[in-house]
């Protein structure tokens, strides 16, 4: 194959014309789904195979801050996750987690250069507004973030309570765009933007946030003892201690309304009723956390509401009614409507309201404001009524979660920069095609279940008492085990070189999944949204047809192969012996690292993504480039988180040694072993073999030595 | 489909000893669907023969190789000119067909055959072939409710089963089914069991004068009028 596969690129010079890139992958659902389109089955895949600081850099290269995301996001990819039709999602923030923390994120220093005078004011300091600084100084921008509290951060410091995103990743952040250069002021609230265009800044980005409660509209709501839900957070967040009594109702349904309710816990407070219209399928919380907050105690009244509060005895009474799901309303959900006669009373000593909040921009701003006081701005250049003003994050959406922030916050940073510059916006095309559509019932039975590993968690007891992070990070194991739960959507074969196809129906009947199928015409398909990427179909394709959309087959093993044998000849050690070993999972566990680290001079670990992908030609390679012992090193079939490998390998070891033996090569020169062998230590394994191939060798050598 | 082996290594390296440049040439039609010379063939080959030639310690042939998308029709090997110009030998993955099509196209270099050429049979799984069609050239599978006696029973009788079925099974070899047992269940299923009560009288083999030839196209004289 290493003279014919350029041979084989020459003889369909079109159709590698056409495709001038080996990797066509399809876009994930996942990454499709993600605010900031971030490369997730990449990091994910790079986890999985324990390249922790390489599943790092991806992240970094679509997220400025993903510390950030890795505890507070609502991760919409495992909504889209397709390991969700078969059990449940992979744990994607809880990988990213994994990768921030182990990955070194902290000694991550981007280096930037002011290449641009114009400076750019931000107003608010919100994940909009640092994504935008962190964005534009990387452009080279002079820029300045203007906030009105002590310190950065918007909700990600005001809104969020401290035991889901400790102060120090913030900080961490922070501090990471002041060594970039970007200018802080704190305890500056910005009256007026002709202040800021007076000071010589030729643009501003609006993102002031949505701090402002809405108010019930119910009688008895100006009563003392009645917080609003942003405000109560606000305090807390900023160190005071409010005292919230003993007993505590919130009314609400989002994470706000949960983050309150888990707070006041945290206080001091013994009984804490949240107070919810609709049902728990209805509720906007992420279900995680609303699941943390009952295990700790908090009450879910569903189907709930107040309707008249009044003050008696220093304690509030509370008329509560109850209510009934009707029709759909415009957001899609079913409509609630008051049971009338069901109203019932509870007493409470403080009532916090958390049903949304509004953003509060100054007047002075001279900013078009639209439907619930946001700002109107057009959506692709987030340009605002006023000439160079731009404006983003809650203030334009109202209250939205952190990625959709940091993703318009790089938005804005681009646009920003086409507004400078005189340029047309342009709109970001999507250079890649997504995959759609749904994985089929029979593919779904072929697919092995794996279970789900959530990141530890502090118990409920314990995560009461104080404001420390309630989740914990991954283990190293548990992490690259979560990973290869990937299904690497879009990353699957297809058949590149259609003409050299002979229909022979060989990918058909290797798949383990049943995904190639014979259409109408006769022609074979191999369709992208049901392909598991295993590369069976690719190493047994006997016109070699078939390839991986993302090249991890024969293609980068005969790179990779070649760049080794070179090191390998230059050594000049005796007796050479090659071992192709799976690359998933492996340095997590240990078992490929310990390989790596006690291979005796003349053992070369080549690394794959699978064995399965090893054919017997690279065994015959191996050995036409001088090596005297091959073997291949997976996790069997038990381990392996696709189907059937292990039969495939042997067969064409099977293969290689029957070619061998006709050459007069001995069949125990090429063994495969199972890493995940408890019985024998792996080592001992291979120093056996090691000793065979050694013993193998001396008898060839001797006889060379007799014929001469 | 035409389903054939490689040739064992020794054979085609004895073959191949006269010879310096060889062109391994693979099929990419039959012996791609069959696996025993399609690209992928070809190119293991390739590393074969240059693995026994290093490990045997001389360095005496180099070899070169390309599949055609089909050997056997002599417009697919006008690829091979410049390629064949450059070889002292051609070594064909295709089958007998394959091989003497490239001897007819390149008649004045060598033509090896690299793999034994079986029979027409379809695959029962994947690597498992059968034989079906013996190309007798008078089919009476209409008789044998689709199961070919010719090919399929030992004897290759016309009126089976002989007495050497047991249980269903051959007498020459007991894992292979009996072909008349087949087609008796299988005419019993289609209502048709009295095509088993028939005689057919002996057919003359010698009425396949080899080679044979078949013609298609209608004799037109020239001149001839149309109305």
């Amino acid at each position: 194959m290493f003279a014919s596969s350029t041979d084989a690129l020459k003889r369909y010079g079109s159709d590698a014309a056409k495709k001038p890139s080996f990797d066509h992958t399809l876009m994930p659902p996942c990454q499709e789904a993600c605010f900031l389109h971030m490369e997730i089955r990449e990091y994910v895949d790079l986890i999985a195979q324990g390249r922790v600081m390489e599943a790092l850099q991806v992240i970094r290269e679509s997220n400025p801050f993903p510390s950030i995301c890795a505890y507070v996001c609502t991760h919409p990819c495992e909504d889209a996750c397709r390991r969700g039709q078969v059990d449940k999602p992979i744990a994607i923030r809880a990988l990213k987690r994994f990768a921030v923390e182990f990955g070194g994120d902290r000694m991550i220093r981007p280096e930037v250069e002011t290449t641009h005078e114009e400076r750019v004011a931000i107003v608010g300091s919100g994940p909009a507004g640092l994504a935008a600084a962190y964005y534009l100084r990387k452009l080279g921008y002079p820029v300045s973030v203007f906030e009105a509290h002590s310190e950065l951060g918007g909700m990600l410091r005001v809104g969020i309570p401290k035991y889901r995103l400790p102060r120090e990743v913030i900080d961490t952040e922070v501090q990471r765009l002041i060594q970039m250069g970007v200018e802080i002021r704190t305890n500056s609230p910005v009256i007026s933007l002709d202040l800021l265009f007076n000071m010589g800044y030729k643009a501003i980005f609006v993102t002031v946030g949505a701090h402002q409660g809405l108010r019930l509209g119910i009688e008895g709501e100006e009563s003392p003892g009645i917080v609003d839900g942003a405000a109560f957070l606000r305090e807390v967040n900023l160190g005071l201690k409010p005292s919230v009594g003993r007993t505590v109702a919130i009314v609400g349904g989002g994470n706000v309304a949960i983050d309150a309710a888990r707070t006041t816990l945290r206080l001091g407070a013994g009984e804490v009723k949240i107070l919810y219209r609709r049902s728990r399928e209805e509720m906007p919380a992420d279900p995680a956390e609303v699941e943390q907050a009952v295990e700790e105690g908090v009450e879910i009244l569903f189907l709930v509401a107040p309707s008249k509060i009044e003050r008696k005895n220093g304690q509030l009474e509370l008329t509560c009614i109850r209510m009934q799901l009707g029709e759909p309303d415009a957001s899609g959900r079913r409509r609630p409507v008051p049971i009338q006669g069901s109203e019932f009373n509870i007493r409470i000593d403080t009532l916090i309201t958390a049903i949304g909040q509004a953003p509060q921009v100054p007047e002075d701003f001279r900013l078009r404001i639209g439907k619930g006081s946001t700002i109107r701005v057009d959506p692709v250049t987030l340009t605002t009524n006023r000439e160079g003003v731009f404006a983003g994050g809650d203030a334009v959406t109202g209250p939205a979660t952190v990625v959709q922030a940091l993703a318009t916050g790089r938005q804005a940073a681009f646009r920003i920069d086409d507004y400078l510059h005189h340029r047309y916006p342009l709109i970001s095309k999507k250079e890649r095609e997504t995959l759609t559509g749904d994985l089929l019932p029979k593919t779904i039975e072929m697919i092995r279940k794996l279970t789900r590993c959530e990141p530890p968690v502090l118990p409920p007891q314990a995560r009461v008492k104080e404001f420390v992070p309630v989740e914990l990070v991954y283990d190293w194991e548990s992490a690259v085990n979560e990973a290869r739960r990937c299904l690497r959507c879009g990353m699957g074969a297809e058949i590149l070189f259609q003409d050299k196809c002979a229909t022979c129906l060989t990918c058909l009947r290797v798949c383990p999944y049943h995904v190639p199928y014979l259409d109408a015409s006769g022609t074979i398909q191999v369709p992208a949204e049901q392909c598991q990427a295993c590369g069976i179909c690719v190493a047994e394709c006997p016109a070699k047809a078939v390839v991986l959309r993302k090249p991890q087959d024969r293609r980068q093993i005969d790179e990779e192969l070649d760049h080794i044998l070179k090191s390998a000849a230059e050594s000049k050690l005796k007796p050479l012996i090659i071992g192709f070993c799976c690359q998933y999972g492996l340095y997590g566990t240990g078992a490929l690292a310990s390989l790596w680290r006690e291979t005796k001079a003349g053992i070369w670990i080549m690394p794959v993504l699978c064995i399965a992908k090893i054919e017997t030609e690279h065994i015959l390679h191996v050995f036409k480039m001088g090596a005297e012992g091959v073997f291949i090193a997976g996790c069997g079939q038990k381990q392996c988180a696709r189907e059937n490998t292990a039969f495939w390998v042997l067969q064409r070891i099977e293969k290689a040694r029957k070619i061998l033996a006709q050459i007069g090569l001995e069949s125990q020169r090429v063994q495969a072993f199972n890493l995940y062998t408890t019985d024998e230590n792996l080592a001992m394994v291979l120093d056996k073999f090691t000793e065979q191939i050694g013993g193998l060798y001396l008898a060839s050598a001797i006889k060379e030595e007799v014929k001469i | 489909m035409i389903v054939a082996e490689q040739k064992p290594l020794e054979e085609i390296r004895r073959m191949i000893v006269p010879y310096e440049k060889i062109l391994i040439v693979g099929c990419g039609t039959c012996m791609t669907v069959c696996g025993a010379g399609s690209e992928r063939e070809a190119s293991l080959l390739h590393s074969t023969l240059h693995l026994a030639q290093t490990r045997s310690g001389s360095n005496t042939h180099s070899f070169s190789e390309y599949t055609v998308k089909r050997q056997c029709d002599l417009e697919f090997l006008d690829v091979l000119v410049d390629k064949v110009k450059e070889v002292d030998a051609i070594l064909s993955l295709g089958c007998g067909v394959g091989v003497q099509t490239l001897a007819e196209r390149f008649p004045d270099t060598p033509v090896l055959p690299g793999v034994n050429t079986f029979f027409m049979g379809a695959a029962k799984e994947w690597g498992v072939w059968d034989e079906r069609c013996a190309a007798c050239g008078d089919c009476r599978l209409a008789d044998t409710a689709g199961i070919c006696p010719i090919t399929r029973c030992t004897k290759g009788i016309l009126n089976g089963p002989c007495a050497g079925t047991k249980n269903g099974k051959c007498e020459a070899n007991k894992d292979m089914d009996c072909s008349w047992i087949l087609i008796y269940e299988q005419l019993e299923r289609l209502g048709q069991l009295e095509k088993m009560r028939r005689y057919y009288p002996p057919r003359n083999f010698r009425t396949i004068p080899r080679p044979r030839r078949l013609v298609t196209k209608a004799e037109i004289s020239p001149g001839g009028s149309n109305g």
